[in-house]
């Protein structure tokens, strides 16, 4: 998701055609091609120009609606809702990939969390993720959470540092709410990433934008990316 | 006499029309060339994804130029070809038209009609699944969700949320 100003310019985006299975879109102002995965101009008057990241959440919409019961939802469109796939996840996974890296241990279609941080990425596995989680690694030399939400579909990566110590956190076990607790100081802290319960309370994790992608087209725009193991 | 003005018609006949059926290729070929590098479930190589925004870039007016002189072309030669070859002068024209129109076309939005005005629903009232996934975003007290049911169709969606315009992607 894009803000979709450049400047004091408004852009209006077009989906325009398809490069590798990533889409390109048009703005309408000046019909400059851009790439939808990176954000960046890749032809026309504004070649090289990149947008701004807009932070937003890949989340169940059941998680969305208790954390944001005040906010509103894109209403389908009338003429196109038949268009609409409910179950189209699997259908997608049997499309064929117009590029495949070998030797990458993973398959084109399999879903990646992707993160980058201080110039460098990874990509960590979705069912790893959903077997593992919470996961914390370190990329670039920052400390990762990778969690995932209590409707176990949810993905959110924050920067696992808070008053400038290293959190070492695990799953409160016990407890009907999802929780947690940092080892050193037994602060609670929910999905939200912040602290509910002293002494943190109060304080909330930086959160890392986190792309979900196939592995083919997260490689392809990440040519040095790592993959994250056990 | 009269059949070396024949000859000599037949002859006049021959450079206009190679060049008209020139004309068509080229009408043809901007609005092919690009289509048929920019499709699905195909690799695009750098080079090739840049000559086909290059050639759509300046499709429109060279296309329209294309099927203009096609068109006066067709006229010229209209009076003095036979009846078989006019066929192929108004097929001539006709396609050059045709590919003229489609390099003014967004044709993938054929395929994945865009939204034209967002319109919304509070959280409370609408109908989902709660396992379906949605992308979120939120800037200031504006909170808005998109299901990726329906940017999985559209892909994009011009929007503004707390006064920041926002392109939403998927």
């Amino acid at each position: 998701m894009w803000k979709r100003t450049l400047g004091e310019r408004e852009l209006h985006f077009r989906l325009a055609g398809i490069n590798n299975q990533n889409f390109l879109m048009r703005d309408e102002e000046t019909g400059s091609w851009w790439q939808q995965v990176t954000g960046k101009a890749i032809f026309g008057p504004l070649k090289g120009q990149v947008l701004e990241l807009a932070p937003s959440d890949e989340l169940t919409f059941g998680l969305w609606k208790q954390e944001s019961p005040a906010g509103k939802v894109l209403a389908p469109v009338a003429a196109d809702e038949r268009h609409y796939e409910n179950n189209w996840e699997p259908e997608v996974q049997k499309l064929p990939t117009p590029l495949n890296f070998l030797g990458s241990g993973l398959r084109s279609r399999d879903v990646v969390v992707g993160l980058e941080v201080g110039g460098a990425s990874r990509a960590y596995p979705l069912n790893l993720l959903s077997a593992e989680a919470p996961i914390q690694d370190r990329l670039a030399g920052t400390p990762i959470l990778l969690a995932l939400g209590p409707d176990g579909k949810s993905v959110r990566a924050f920067v696992s540092r808070s008053q400038g110590a290293d959190l070492e956190l695990f799953r409160k076990s016990g407890s009907p709410e999802w929780m947690l607790v940092d080892s050193s100081s037994g602060s609670e802290w929910n999905f939200q990433g912040c602290a509910t319960a002293r002494p943190a309370k109060g304080k909330c994790l930086e959160r890392l934008p986190a792309l979900k992608d196939y592995w083919f087209d997260w490689r392809n725009y990440h040519p040095g990316t790592s993959t994250y193991r056990h | 006499m009269i059949t070396a003005v024949q000859i000599g018609m037949k002859r006049n006949n021959l450079v206009p029309g190679l060049l008209f059926g020139l004309l068509v290729a080229v009408s043809v070929g901007l609005f092919f060339v690009p289509a048929f590098i920019i499709r699905p479930f195909r690799p695009q190589s750098p080079a090739g994804l840049t000559l086909a925004m290059a050639v759509r870039q300046q499709a429109p007016l060279w296309s329209l130029v294309a099927a203009g002189a096609a068109l006066v072309l067709a006229v010229v030669l209209w009076g003095r070809t036979s009846a078989w070859k006019r066929i192929l002068l108004v097929l001539g024209v006709g396609l050059a038209s045709a590919a003229a129109v489609m390099t003014r076309v967004d044709y993938f939005e054929w395929m994945f009609h865009p939204v034209a005005a967002p319109g919304f629903e509070s959280a409370e009232n609408v109908k989902l699944d709660p396992a379906q996934m949605v992308m979120a975003v939120r800037f200031g007290s504006d909170s808005r969700a998109y299901p990726i049911r329906a940017m999985a169709y559209h892909h994009v969606v011009n929007d503004t949320v707390g006064g920041v315009p926002v392109a939403v992607t998927y």
